[in-house]
């Protein structure tokens, strides 16, 4: 009987057990007035690099309806600031977490990969020029030529070879409308200094005196459409049809970075002229060289070299 | 008698058959104007394009007080340079306060005034743009340029200060609340502004007065919106067309002579007012000094720019503020004086400063030079490109700072446009197309314990619209 009863009592008791257990779910029940959450937290963030460090990363918090957060970096730092910022000590790509929370206790979670990059220092390069010693090489057709790589038949007959300052140089002839030209790739902008090692022959002192015209002409005032190859090998180089079409739009102001005009030293020894010009809103220009100071109604371009010839050994441009 | 019976009849039915037909129910309005029987000739729509122009000027409520009506480009520097560190409430006090302590509610009166005034601005805007056909040939394109370069400018500002933003790019009925109400991604917005202001270059010259769109505040403005998106290049080609000596454009050799000598030859574009005129008059200048306007004085120096203006203003510093002479240790805005100053030799532009007819810059050549120079930085963290500094030194060079400069930092230039540009609703946006506008704001916010954070870079959508928006507009988060 007392063990009948105590079973009875277990049996008692687990009822009891049960009915306390169902009248708890019972309690869940809203209470008189309560409203559910229709605003649970939402977790959300962007992340910047500042501008200055680029170790050190923004958080901007656009979480909604939430009151505390909780901050993971990815690096085994943390935070509980609302809009924190982390330093990292390397580059790499970190997992950031971030945990908003409301005053009822709802959490939200919000995961994104931030990227750590070390910004790229910018270096500005020099100028490829080819050729730029004038050594009398191959041309893409025709008799090798110091002027290889230099020839644009739209703007003056090719320079000539020739030789002084013990090497090969390129001349402009007397009396007749001789040119250089080629196209290089620059950075929009940077600042440029031209070397060029000239030689003027003595004075004939007729009408006429020789002068030599540099220019450097805007990528922007190429034919329309046309996109600049940047070419190696000096058999490559075309030498008509392309980059700039006429003398009228070298001689347009507008297309000149540089335009600069040498008139006979009065010395034959090879002379170093240096110049600096500003690529300006270009990503590639054109090196136009020439003799002037002739009687321009003579030749089919407007323009030649005076009563002397004028030689040049080299041209070098760098970045500074 | 047959014959007369069967007239009465053809009269009975005429009478029927005519009553029958709409416009004797709805008759055309043959006195008044309306839309359906205005805009058919050039004078007419040119009367809808000074319209449009009306909008931005927006309406002076201290002479036309009902709050109701679209204050325009008078309360952008509540949303613009008093949400800086420029600017500030006299009193720090009431609704204008919010901005300066980053707390601005939905409900801002000022928020809702400048949405609401701009979306009005674009209304008028298509509206000329949709009654173009009875243009004639030669005024067509013209009214095109204008009405687009409008709408543009209204965007451009619209899509910086909200973020995504409606898209109206035509009349739209009252029930189209898809297109009233739907938030489109500020990329598309973008889209919109860079063709209507690439119309408004290509249709228009630099002829007529400076407080009309021309060719030049359009280049200039795209050139602002092309450094906004980071295509450097494009906007460094406007801003050296604009730059072309040809075109005519120059600082003025005195600093002063910008906000006094109206019409020169360093403002681009300015949004027109008339002194003395209830219609064409503004109240900003007012609201500026103290208790001249509705308001005990706002859009007062900071602190922090009087700082940085002594420092860094040369001979521009006198002309940017003055001490309140009624409050010292407070400091008003000297550029937009109604009542002149004598001290500084500025004479009174009406005679009733609450009806001003100061012009509010909109774009000026100092602009123009200075956005070269961030042009050539290209998003760099400086430059010694000689064009740059070129650019930079001149502006320099007239504020009496004529020391070389061998390079120029990314902060440098940013200091540069506050000092130079101070009080000319700028320097908020320079900051956020900088990307300086956390690191500004956050040191800014906490050394002044105000309540600064990255939401707050972004205005409120007001709440009146988001209330009749039904639900489909949305709020920028942190509201």
């Amino acid at each position: 009987m007392k063990i009948k009863n105590s079973k009875f009592g277990l049996i008692a008791l687990f009822v009891i057990f049960l009915s306390l257990v169902y009248s708890c779910e019972e309690n869940n029940l809203p209470e008189i007035g309560s409203v559910e959450d229709l605003t649970p937290p939402e977790a959300n963030f962007s992340a910047t690099a500042n501008k200055g460090d680029w170790q050190t990363i923004e958080f901007s918090n656009q979480s909604v309806s939430a009151t505390t957060f909780a901050w993971e970096f990815g690096d085994g730092n943390s935070s509980t600031d609302k809009e924190p910022f982390n330093k990292y000590a390397a580059e790499g790509t970190y997992n950031v977490t971030l945990t908003a929370s409301d005053n009822n206790g709802v959490t939200s979670k919000f995961t994104s990969s931030v990227d750590v990059v070390k910004p790229a220092v910018v270096v500005i390069p020099d100028p490829k020029l080819i050729n730029a010693d004038f050594v009398k090489t191959a041309k893409s057709s025709g008799s090798d030529c110091a002027c290889s790589g230099w020839i644009n038949k739209s703007l003056g007959d090719q320079g000539e070879s020739s030789s002084g300052n013990g090497s090969d140089v390129v001349k402009f002839d007397n009396n007749e409308p001789d040119h250089i030209y080629q196209e290089f790739e620059v950075t929009p902008n940077a600042d440029y200094t031209i070397t060029i090692i000239t030689q003027f022959k003595p004075s004939a002192g007729g009408t006429y005196a020789s002068q030599l015209n540099m220019r450097i002409l805007a990528g922007s005032g190429y034919t329309s459409g046309y996109t600049p190859v940047y070419y190696t090998a000096t058999d490559a180089f075309p030498q008509d049809g392309y980059g700039y079409a006429s003398i009228a739009q070298v001689e347009d102001a507008t297309n000149n970075l540089l335009n600069e005009t040498l008139n006979n030293p009065g010395d034959d020894s090879y002379l170093s002229n240096t110049y600096t010009f500003n690529a300006g809103n270009n990503t590639s220009v054109a090196f136009f060289m020439r003799g002037v100071g002739g009687d321009s109604s003579v030749g089919n371009f407007g323009y030649t070299s005076g009563d002397e010839e004028i030689r040049l050994d080299s041209v070098t441009i760098t970045a500074n | 008698m047959k014959q007369i019976k069967t007239i009465l009849l053809i009269l009975v039915i005429t009478v029927f058959y005519s009553s029958c037909e709409d416009s004797f129910l709805s008759p055309e309005l043959e006195t008044g104007i309306n839309a359906d029987n205005y805009f058919k000739n050039d004078a007419e729509i040119e009367a809808g394009v000074l319209n449009i122009y009306d909008g931005i000027q927006g309406v002076n409520q201290l002479q036309i007080t009902n709050n109701n009506f679209n204050h325009g480009v008078q309360v952008e520097f509540y949303l613009t340079e008093m949400r800086s560190d420029n600017t500030e409430t006299k009193s720090n006090e009431g609704e204008a306060a919010q901005f300066e302590f980053f707390n601005v509610e939905a409900t801002n009166g000022l928020v809702d005034d400048y949405y609401r005034s701009y979306y009005n601005v674009i209304f008028r805007a298509n509206l000329v743009l949709e009654n173009l056909g009875t243009a004639s040939a030669t005024k067509s394109p013209v009214f095109e340029g204008e009405a687009k370069f409008l709408r543009a400018y209204s965007y451009f500002n619209l899509v910086r200060l909200f973020g995504d933003v409606p898209l109206v790019d035509k009349l739209i009925s009252p029930l189209d609340k898809q297109t009233a109400f739907t938030r489109v991604a500020s990329t598309q917005i973008y889209d919109l502004i860079v063709s209507d202001l690439q119309t408004a270059i290509s249709n228009l010259d630099d002829n007529g007065p400076n407080d009309r769109g021309s060719k030049a505040a359009a280049e200039g403005i795209l050139a602002k919106v092309y450094l906004t998106l980071g295509r450097y290049s494009e906007a460094q080609t406007l801003l050296e067309s604009i730059m072309n000596p040809s075109r005519g454009f120059a600082l003025e050799s005195n600093f002063k002579d910008v906000f006094y000598n109206e019409g020169n030859d360093e403002v681009l574009f300015a949004i027109g007012f008339l002194p003395d005129s209830r219609l064409n008059s503004q109240s900003f200048s007012a609201e500026w000094l103290n208790a001249v306007g509705r308001t005990s004085g706002v859009n007062y120096a900071s602190l922090d720019a009087k700082t940085v203006l002594d420092a860094n203003g040369g001979n521009r510093t006198q002309y940017s503020y003055r001490e309140d002479q009624a409050q010292a240790g407070k400091y008003q805005v000297v550029k937009y004086l109604p009542d002149g100053d004598t001290n500084l030799g500025i004479a009174p532009t009406s005679a009733d400063p609450r009806s001003a007819g100061n012009d509010w810059v909109v774009l000026r050549y100092a602009d123009i030079l200075l956005m070269h120079v961030e042009a050539i930085m290209a998003g760099g963290a400086s430059t010694t490109s000689t064009n740059a500094i070129s650019s930079f030194q001149k502006v320099r060079d007239r504020a009496g700072l004529t020391t070389a400069v061998t390079s120029i930092s990314e902060d440098e230039l940013l200091l540069e446009r506050r000092v130079e540009l101070a009080f000319e609703n700028h320097r908020f946006f320079d900051l956020l197309r900088f990307g300086k506008a956390q690191d500004v704001f956050s040191a800014y916010s906490a050394a002044n314990g105000l309540g600064y954070s990255s939401t707050d870079l972004l205005l409120p959508i007001p709440q009146r619209e988001i209330n009749i928006g039904n639900g489909q507009l949305s709020q920028n988060p942190g509201y």
